[in-house]
């Protein structure tokens, strides 16, 4: 199960939160966890460069792009390697939507187009599309170029 | 001078800062909202306003279910809109609003008939929006829609379905069950994607049922997975097919090993790891097994990617906890790992060294940490402090250089838990490796000289009290307990009294000054401290009181509550202050819940460490205390041993059961620790009907039911056993579970009156030789074995016959006897001849007991091995020759 996706911008305020399976009042400490978590890694990282940890049977993989801090967060199937491939989709599909990494501004222009995207690669839970050529054209109803 | 006009620029650092949802508010949006009620839609503002909903819906804001209501209704009118960007905007919000059951009808046909559209993209969102929102009703009316879409052309509708279906599964099973055929088909699909979603689908669908898992598994190996990622989860389900097939007897092969290993040449990263990591997990896996996942394994610790890294890493890990000789040749790579950027990695790192390490490497790899654990966190250095605990107990010589390392990370700066994890290690330490006590409760002593938490301080006072006074010289710990008294706060000044008791007691020598201690306590300003004062001065003498009899005094300081503490602070709390005294017999003894199993959290927050795990004496301390409290068994005398608990039943069946047994010198107990997981039945009268035909030794002597099981709140019920004094009787039961069923209504959770009687089949339960040895180590193997003697020695040659390896066979005996081996000599290295194995333990009847194996293994594969004991009674030197012969 891929329990969590969530943006933050640099000063550790929230811009998306997705969760999946996770009981309301655990959504909190999920929250106070990651920012620190980033907080205590992230400074001077690279674009797209990941990090990973993990707790017990859980497992993070986060990364920077632009001003924008991403984090998914999965169990069982959806261990580090998975996650990976997760957070590849999704940095591909926020520059491709902004065109560039974004800043925090520009990532909120195009707000609408990103939950439109995240929509179509995780659905509750489950990882649904991996390619952000498709992601960009059935955001829009247009089916797969390949078909 | 009028501004020129500016064309809005993304890339303007000067506007970065403006958030285009700066001072939003929810009831202006929802103000807002009202223009999706135009007649003249317009699709640019109404995808702007769905944008600003959706902005607060993710920032964890929530809507009343009045204002939930009346977007939804506002949402729905948006479908007259042809524009497609808004319609799909209309999909995500939906979905995001997730409408209740009743209002849901206002959509259904504008979703029905996108569902039957010839645009496939409308196809495919709304199946996803009515899978999200539907309920029984409603999906069977649209099954035949959605099979039909499994099997549809484009991948992405079929995608929608399957994914659907994986949903729709855990909340109507039965429907999604009769799509079996489309979703096998769609299995067979060239998308990629829709092969790994019909493959989860598929499993699911199947997983309870062996055969056909085992079928599906045998016929995509060998056909070709086309996606990276439904390959990894056939490689999942084919370990698991591994786990529930076992070896072939044959030509004892591992089936759909080659597939695994033929994987680990696979062209993704993600399929050669999962492959790894399942080689490495299949049990009983021998070192050819186990080679070339090590090898793909150990390429990947030197890889640039970090998630790569880890992921070999943590394996590693993994695979040092049983077989850390096949670990060894990533010692080098590991070592460099440990100055990783990534502080998970590399904690990693150090926790797989210290596995993996031999006795002579222990010194350097201290070096090394020590400038490592300044800069991690508290929470990995808890998890240093755990592998250092363990590394202790494994090379019990190298105490000194462990413990004189724990006590200098203790000195340093620390949050609570990573404190309390240092002092627990330290405290086992001294339990388990008698050598290291002195020092041990010397480090301990300085360390709450200056110690900021009063848990930690008062459990080292309650912990010096016990052990102090049998060392060898107990009136130097005096002054460090009794600068508590004029130093700390309230709680730790009582403690601390408690603690100069307690040296009172046992050290006759001390007990004229520690009176004087004690005396000046009378004068404290807390009334806990002085009241204490008090009442050991009494007990012990140094009152005006009378002096009670040395036992009794002991009794009192040493001896433990006899009612549970949960009992204990429920009575209390019900107490009312009055004339009658509190009466600690009118506290309950039975144990309501099950205080030992552990219940699973899954999915618990990241952020609480949780309790670091007690001592190892807790658990059999507290089973001690819960079956004393049971008339029936309390005179059965000391409790010598408690296994581990054994389950009796599969996983996710109705009724768990799992057993622990309780070996008392004549007598064994039961205890049976059940689970109802059926929210709708209330069990009564639990009980274990025993069948004991196959242990002749034992008679069944009383039962004790469980009074009442409801759903998810685990109980107990037991059968007690006699048998032959001091002797290790064995023998084979089976089990039968009967209790009577009630239904409970589950809108109020009401069970009807009338039940009925029904039995349930569990596993059967063995008692074995092992179940009468406890696991004790000894700090020095050869020192312990020397001072025992060969009086009571008996040596014997055995034939093991053949045997997949060394290491196998050594494990083998090591389990039959339930033995503690000593000084990391249950590894065995690998390509050996030849093997000697130390183990330790204490037989029932409290017999210590020693045992030297030595093993050697010809060319054939046959395996001999001499077996010499040495104990302080030659009854249990052959008793454990016995194990071995008839073993």
């Amino acid at each position: 199960m891929l329990l969590a996706v969530l943006f933050f911008n640099l000063e550790g305020n929230i811009l998306v939160e997705r969760f999946h399976g996770v009981p309301a009042e655990e959504r909190l400490h999920w929250r106070t966890f990651l920012v620190k978590l980033g907080s205590d890694n992230l400074k001077g990282a690279k674009n797209e460069e990941l990090f990973v940890a993990s707790h017990k049977s859980v497992y993070i993989v986060y990364s920077v792009l632009g001003d924008v801090c991403i984090y998914v967060v999965g169990k069982d199937e959806y261990d580090e390697l998975a996650l990976a491939e997760v957070i590849f989709v999704i940095t591909s599909c926020v520059k491709d939507v902004c065109g560039k990494p974004p800043t925090e501004r520009l990532f909120l222009d195009k707000y609408g187009k990103i939950c439109l995207c995240l929509d179509e690669i995780v659905w509750k839970g489950i990882l649904e599309n991996t390619d952000k050529d498709r992601i960009r054209r059935l955001i829009r109803l247009k089916p797969p170029a390949d078909i | 001078m009028a501004q020129p006009f500016v064309k809005k620029d993304d890339d303007r650092d000067d506007e970065a800062e403006y958030s285009p949802f700066i001072g939003i508010e929810k009831g202006a949006v929802l103000q807002e909202a009202r223009v999706f009620h135009d007649p003249q839609l317009d699709p640019r503002r109404c995808s702007q306003v769905i944008t600003k909903l959706l902005y607060l819906l993710n920032q964890g804001e929530t809507f009343t279910k009045v204002e939930a209501t009346e977007v939804f209704f506002a949402v729905t009118k948006l479908f007259q809109s042809r524009d497609i960007g808004l319609r799909r905007m209309v999909y995500l919000m939906i979905k995001e609003l997730s409408p209740s059951a009743d209002e849901v009808i206002i959509v259904t046909s504008s979703l029905m008939k996108d569902m039957n559209s010839k645009t496939d993209m409308y196809r495919a969102n709304a199946i996803r929006v009515l899978c999200r929102i539907t309920d029984g009703t409603l999906l069977t009316q649209i099954e035949r829609y959605l099979k039909q879409a499994i099997v549809d052309k484009n991948p992405v509708v079929a995608s929608a379905a399957l994914v659907s279906g994986i949903h729709l599964l855990q909340t109507n099973p039965e429907i999604v069950k009769r799509w079996s055929n489309e979703v096998q088909e769609a299995v067979q699909s060239r998308a990629a994607l829709v092969q790994f979603h019909a493959l989860a689908l598929l499993h699911q669908i199947r997983q309870n049922d062996r055969l056909a898992v085992s079928k599906l598994v045998t016929s995509l190996t060998r056909g070709s997975v086309r996606s990276p990622l439904a390959q990894c989860l056939l490689i999942r389900y084919t370990s698991q097919v591994i786990r529930e097939s076992g070896l072939n007897t044959q030509t004892g092969d591992r089936p759909f090993y080659d597939y695994l290993e033929g994987c680990l040449r696979h062209k993704a990263e993600m399929v050669i790891f999962e492959a790894a990591r399942a080689i490495t997990e299949l049990s009983g896996v021998t070192s050819r097994e186990l080679t070339p996942a090590i090898t793909v394994l150990q390429l990947f610790l030197s890889s640039s990617k970090p998630v790569l890294r880890f992921a070999a890493i943590r394996t590693l890990n993994k695979v040092a906890m049983t077989h850390p000789m096949a670990v060894t040749n990533c010692n080098i790579d590991m070592e460099s790992l440990i100055s990783d950027q990534n502080r998970s990695i590399a904690t990693l790192a150090i926790t797989t060294l210290l596995k993996t390490g031999n006795e002579s490497s222990v010194d350097r790899l201290m070096k090394q940490i020590t400038n490592f654990m300044s800069d991690i966190a508290d929470e990995f250095k808890i998890v240093v402090v755990e592998a250092i605990r363990s590394l202790c107990l494994k090379f019990p010589l190298k105490y000194r250089t462990l413990i004189n390392f724990l006590s200098n990370i203790l000195r340093e700066e620390g949050g609570f838990e990573y404190k309390k994890a240092i002092v627990d290690s330290i405290v086992i330490l001294i339990r388990d490796i008698p050598d290291a006590k002195e020092s041990g409760l010397f480090h301990l002593c300085e360390f709450i000289e200056d110690c900021e938490f009063t848990y930690l301080s008062t459990q080292i006072l309650h912990f010096l009290g016990n052990e102090g006074p049998k060392t060898s010289d107990p009136s130097k710990y005096i002054r460090y307990i009794y600068n508590r008294v004029i130093l700390e706060n309230a709680t730790v000044r009582a403690s601390a009294v408690s603690t100069l008791a307690k040296f009172g007691a046992m050290v006759d020598s001390l007990k004229p000054r520690i009176f004087v201690l004690l005396r000046r306590c009378l004068f404290d300003s807390d009334d806990e401290v002085r009241d204490r004062a008090t009442l050991y001065l009494n007990t012990l003498g140094g009152g005006d009181g009378s002096i009670n009899g040395n036992k009794e005094v002991k009794d009192f300081l040493f001896g433990s509550l006899d009612v549970p503490l949960v009992n204990l602070e429920m009575s209390l709390k019900n107490y009312e202050p009055s004339e009658e005294p509190f009466d600690i017999d009118s506290v309950p003894r039975e144990v309501k819940s099950q205080p030992l199993a552990e219940k699973k959290a899954p999915g618990k927050k990241p952020t609480g460490l949780g309790a670091p795990p007690s001592g190892p004496t807790s658990t059999i301390d507290a089973y001690e205390k819960m079956l004393s409290s049971i008339p029936e068994f309390s005179s059965f005398g000391k409790l010598f041993k408690s296994s581990a608990p054994v389950e009796l039943t599969e996983a996710e069946t109705e009724y768990a059961v799992n057993v622990v047994k309780h070996i008392y010198d004549g007598h064994v107990v039961f205890q049976y620790n059940c689970t109802n997981t059926i929210p709708e039945q209330l069990l009564e009268n639990v009980t274990v009907i025993v069948d004991a035909s196959e242990a002749e030794e034992f008679s069944e002597v009383t039962s004790k039911p469980l009074r009442s099981l409801p759903y998810d709140s685990p109980g107990q019920t037991f059968v007690a056993f006699e048998k032959p004094v001091g002797v290790p009787a064995i023998g084979k039961f089976s089990n039968m579970l009967k209790f009577i069923v009630k239904e409970v209504d589950p809108s109020t959770g009401e069970a009807e009156e009338d039940g009925v009687e029904d039995e349930y089949q569990l596993e059967d339960l063995d008692v074995v030789a092992a179940d009468y040895m406890l696991k004790v180590g000894v700090s020095n193997f050869r020192n312990t074995w020397e001072s025992m003697g060969p009086d009571c020695e008996r040596v014997d040659e055995y034939g093991l016959g053949v045997r997949e390896s060394l290491a196998e066979a050594v494990g083998a005996v090591i389990d039959i006897l339930g033995m503690q081996p000593c000084e990391g000599t249950e590894v065995v290295p690998s390509n050996s001849r030849s093997h000697t194995c130390l183990l330790s333990g204490v037989f029932i009847g409290n017999v210590k007991v020693l045992v030297r194996l030595s093993f050697g293994i010809d060319g054939p594969k046959q395996v001999a091995m001499k077996l010499a004991v040495r104990s302080e009674d030659q009854t249990v030197s052959d008793a454990i020759h016995e194990i071995i012969a008839s073993g």
